[in-house]
This record gives structure tokens, sequence and C-alpha cells, in this order.
């Protein structure tokens, strides 16, 4: 069983914060959900690999040449705030 | 029929002829969107002024002898596509005010086709969901009972089909997000085999699953869309260049001698009886055409709902940490300093399903938990797509039920987040394994649609749109409509 410090701590490293009014619901939720794998740890997998993803080999690459898809000015258009070409951020350094 | 019901094959002769324009079809399902959409809620953007200006271009292409199938045919993209231009939110206040500066590669590809795009339709926040109400523009409903859910994540889109505002819509489908929807509001939906479509432009959920694909009310219909849809491109490492065939020319092959394989595990205490009998009858009306059926076993059905939910949001997790408030979408307001601003932005910008599943995922794929959950799913994936593998050996097509259930209550408190998530058990494992699948109506329970699924070969994709217009030539399931009376 999964305590509400370590779902605080999770929560932490996904950069979300977890209400104290909401961390009691959330533990529950998140160890209903862990519950669902515990099937998982039955399964035999020796001599299984990690099936990382379905591909097959017909994935050809293409040449690794620099190119301009979209312009810097039209991907700033969605910044949620900017000065002069760059994304603005709360001061880092003091 | 009335015109928003009719087919893309039969639209497409009746602007070859001169029946209707262009014009006159995108005018007639913005009025029905205008009509319908306040109540059930399937589109999210409308862009009616410069369809229509698209149109006109559209059928000034065809007045000078121009004739390709889907010249001027009105659609409607999930809005999880990148539309230039055209805001592209997810289903998330995260990317409430996003306008995309390119175009999703489907997108480009249904625009050089000649479809006319009217807007965007509704879904689940990033895809994340099986009813459609987990997206911030509030729940989409059923049109065949506007108090039950469409499905999801791609509801919208499902909705905007089987209620005639467009004849066709895009979805995508990381777990059951195409066919689920369909089957539950009655129209035809195709998830492709991974790497056939591209998903260059279409919003990441879990990247070894997301597949795009067409939602329509036919085989033939899915078919004519297919061929523009699919193929290799450039921009995005895991698509596919094995040669596209012509889906529409294979369509009318008899299926004298076609095998198929019925997993006797999707006949579990799962699936509701009344389901169970019509998935029963429409196989049978299959064997009727001259396919031979026999039982099969797919062992580790169950196992697949547990090894998608590691998987998924593990993939999530790591796809939404894009998400920080600094280069695009949701900002809070005034952060106090850079923590502040990724915690409260992403906080405040994510729902609680998007929120729940980048938990689970974050802690899969911690040190402490990565061996115990992610790489041991990651390798029960691999037994699971096996066992596929191995059945698709000895039969040529795999049938069962899309859904356990037809379409369930909207706001359903009843049912557990588990509970929830078991709604994928029969689509999640043709996603695992990277299979071609299809939802084709196979019946009505009570007044609501069943929807019957095929699972087919790697790139068998021509197969399955054949087997499915086979049995849509010898039933009229997809020619039903709902009555929509609570709606207008």
């Amino acid at each position: 069983m999964t305590q509400a410090s370590t779902v605080k701590d999770v929560a932490a490293l996904a950069r979300l914060t977890i209400s104290e009014h909401d961390i009691e619901n959330v533990t529950a939720e998140f160890n209903q959900t862990l519950a669902l794998f515990d099937a998982l740890q039955s399964v035999d997998t020796n001599g299984l690999a990690p099936m990382v993803n379905p591909c097959t080999a017909n994935q050809p690459l293409r040449t690794d040449s620099v190119a301009t898809l979209v312009g810097r000015e039209e991907l700033m258009k969605n910044a949620p705030s900017k000065a002069e070409n760059y994304f603005l951020v709360p001061r880092v350094i003091d | 029929m009335p015109p928003a019901f009719k087919s893309i094959a039969t639209l497409s002769q009746e602007l070859k002829n001169g029946e209707v324009s262009s014009r006159q079809l995108v005018e007639q399902a913005v009025a029905r969107i205008d009509t319908l959409n306040p109540e059930l809620n399937a589109v999210v953007c409308l862009e009616a002024d410069q369809a229509l200006a698209n149109a006109d271009q559209a059928d000034a292409k065809r007045a000078k002898g121009e004739h390709s199938p889907l010249l001027g045919i009105p659609m409607l993209h999930k809005d999880i596509f990148c539309t230039q231009g055209m805001r592209t939110t997810c289903g998330s206040k995260m990317l409430a005010d996003f306008v995309p500066p390119y175009d999703a590669t489907v997108v480009q590809k249904l625009k050089d086709a000649g479809m006319i795009n009217l807007g965007k339709c509704n879904m689940d926040e990033f895809a994340m969901g099986s009813s459609n109400e987990t997206s911030v523009f509030g729940a989409c409903k059923n049109p065949w009972d506007v108090t039950r859910v469409p499905g999801g994540s791609s509801g919208g889109s499902a909705v905007a089909v089987a209620s005639g505002m467009v004849p066709f819509a895009t979805g995508t489908d990381t777990g059951g997000s195409i066919r689920q929807p369909a089957a539950l509001c009655g129209i035809t939906g195709l998830k492709p085999t991974y790497g056939r479509v591209s998903r260059y432009g279409m919003i990441a959920f879990a990247s070894s699953m997301d597949q795009a694909g067409p939602m329509a009310h036919s085989a033939q219909d899915c078919a004519l869309v297919l061929n523009a849809m699919a193929g290799h491109d450039p921009l995005d490492s895991t698509c596919d260049n094995t040669p596209v065939p012509n889906y529409h020319q294979t369509l009318d092959h008899p299926i004298t001698g076609l095998r198929i394989g019925v997993p006797k595990e999707f006949f579990s205490s799962h699936l509701n009886t009344e389901v169970a009998t019509a998935i029963d009858t429409a196989v049978r009306e299959l064997e009727r055409a001259g396919a031979t059926v026999k039982e099969v076993s797919l062992p580790s059905t169950d196992l697949a709902v547990s090894t998608y939910y590691v998987i998924a949001p593990a993939e999530a997790s790591a796809n939404l940490s894009r998400y920080d408030g600094v280069r695009y979408g949701y900002r809070c307001e005034a952060p106090s300093d850079l923590q502040d601003l990724y915690f409260r932005s992403r906080t405040e910008g994510f729902g609680a399903e998007v929120k729940r599943r980048i938990l689970v995922g974050t802690f899969t794929l911690s040190a402490a938990s990565y061996d115990q959950y992610f790489m041991k799913a990651q390798q029960v994936r691999r037994l699971i797509t096996q066992e596929y593998d191995s059945v698709l050996n000895e039969v040529d097509v795999i049938a069962g039920p899309a859904a356990p259930n037809t379409a369930f209550a909207l706001n359903d408190t009843s049912k557990s987040i588990t509970d929830m998530y078991m709604e994928d058990v029969f689509t999640i494992g043709a996603n695992l394994a990277g299979l071609p699948a299809i939802s084709l109506p196979a019946g009505l329970v009570n007044g609501l649609p069943v929807g019957l699924q095929l699972i087919g070969q790697r790139f068998g994709e021509a197969q399955l749109l054949n087997v499915a217009h086979q049995f849509q030539s010898r039933t009229d399931w997809h020619t039903r409509r709902p009555t929509l009376e609570a709606v207008r």
C-alpha cells in the first residue's frame, strides 16, 4: 500500500501539487490503480525481451539534414510570455 | 436517405454528376451542426467561412474536370490533430489557446485529397478516457440516447458522424479510442497497423501505441479515406514504408474460405450477454458468407488491461512533461519563481484523469519501481503480442466484441476508475501488438448499437475492410440511424 507521503513525492517529481483536501482521495485512487497491476507479477516472463514498440523493420530514416519546418516567429506566437524572440520566465538568478 | 446521412461514395457520385455542389454540402453540414451541437456537444471549433471558401475552390476544380473521390467532401478532425491557424486543444485547458503553426501530416494529406475540414471534434482530455467525459468542453452525448456516453476518447468524432453532421471524421486510437466510440455510436471505425499512418502533428499520448484512423458510416467510406491517410512520412520515424494498396479495390472480393478465429476469452464474464448474442449472430453471418469459424485462445486477454495501464501512463508522463508553461500552453497567473510556474501551470492546466495517469506513469518509471512495473509490463506486452501472432498464424482474422457493453450512462458514479479501464479490455490487445482492427455496427441491444471487432494481420487493413464490406453488403446495421428526437 503506497502512503500519501509517497504519492506527494511522486507528484513533486511530475511537477504537480496535490492539495491536503485531495490527498486522501488521490492516494486511494492511486492504490486502486496499482492493485490492477498485481496480476502482472505472477506472470512468468523469463526469457521474454521487453517490447518497446511494435515497429517492423521498414522505417527508413530520412537524411539528417538541417531544415526549417516552421519559422521562429511562427513558433513564438504561442508563447505565454516573450520578449525579443526569447521566452520570458521568472528570474532564476538573483 | 436524408443528405446528412449519405455516404462519401454517394456524395462523391452526386458531386461528380453535378447534382450537388461542395458549397451546398458544407452549408448543410454547418446548418446541421448549428441545430444538433448545442445538445450533443460533438464539435468544439467550427470554421464555417474558411470551409465555404475551400468548398468553392473544390467546386471550381470539379468544374475544370477534376474528379477525385474525396474532392469537396466535408469532414471534421478530432481536436488532437494540429491544424495550422485553427485552435487545437486536445480537450484540455492546458492547450485552450494553442494555435498550431503547422498541419499534422494527416490533416495535410486529407487537404491534398480535397476534403473540406469544418473544424474540430470533442474528445477526452489528451485522449485519456473511454466516455468523452474528461474533456474541458464537457461531456459529448450519444445521439442514440442523450443520457448516455458516446465512448471515447474520439467521442466527438463518432457523434459527428453518427448524427449526420459530416460523413467522415478522423479519430485516434491508443487503447480503443476509435473502435469503442464507433461501437457505442453505431458507425465504422478503423485503427490501422502501428506505423501505417503518420503521427506527425498528432498530439502524443502513448507514442508506442497512438495511431490515427478513419471513422465513417461504412467500411467502403473508411477505405476511400484510408487511401489518402496512409503512407510513409519522413517526419515520423516510426511511420512504415510498406506500400499502400488501393483499399477500395479489394472490397468486393468474396470471403469464401476466410478463416475467422473467435477467442474464447472474449466471451468472458466481462461481456454483456445480449452483446455476446449480437456478436455471435454477426459471426454466423460471416460464416454464411463463406468464412470458416473456429474457437481460438488468447490466454492473456485480461492481462492486457494491466499491461496497458502501466505502459500508456508511463509514456504519457514522459510526453506530457513538455507542458511546462514556458513555450506554449497554459501558464499560471503571476508565478513567484520558476518552480512555482511549473507546478501551478501543470496543476491548474491538467484535468483530474490526466493528472492521475501522470502520477501513475511517473511512479512506474521511477528507479525503485521500473523493473517491477514498467519492465515487467513490457515483457508481458511481448507475451501478448506472441499470442496474437500465434493465433494469426492459424486464422486470417480474429472476431469478437469491440466493447463489453453498450453505451453506459453519463456521470455514472457507480463506475470506479478501474471499471472504466475495463471498458477497453477487448480493444487494448491490438494496440499493444500494433495490429490493425476495425469496429463495425452489428446489432442493437435495447435500441443501442453493438460493435463487431475484427483484428487482422499487420498491414492487413485491406483484408479487414474487405471482410467488413462483405458483412455490410449482407446486413443493414451500418445504415441504421438514431432518430435524434430528443435533440431537435
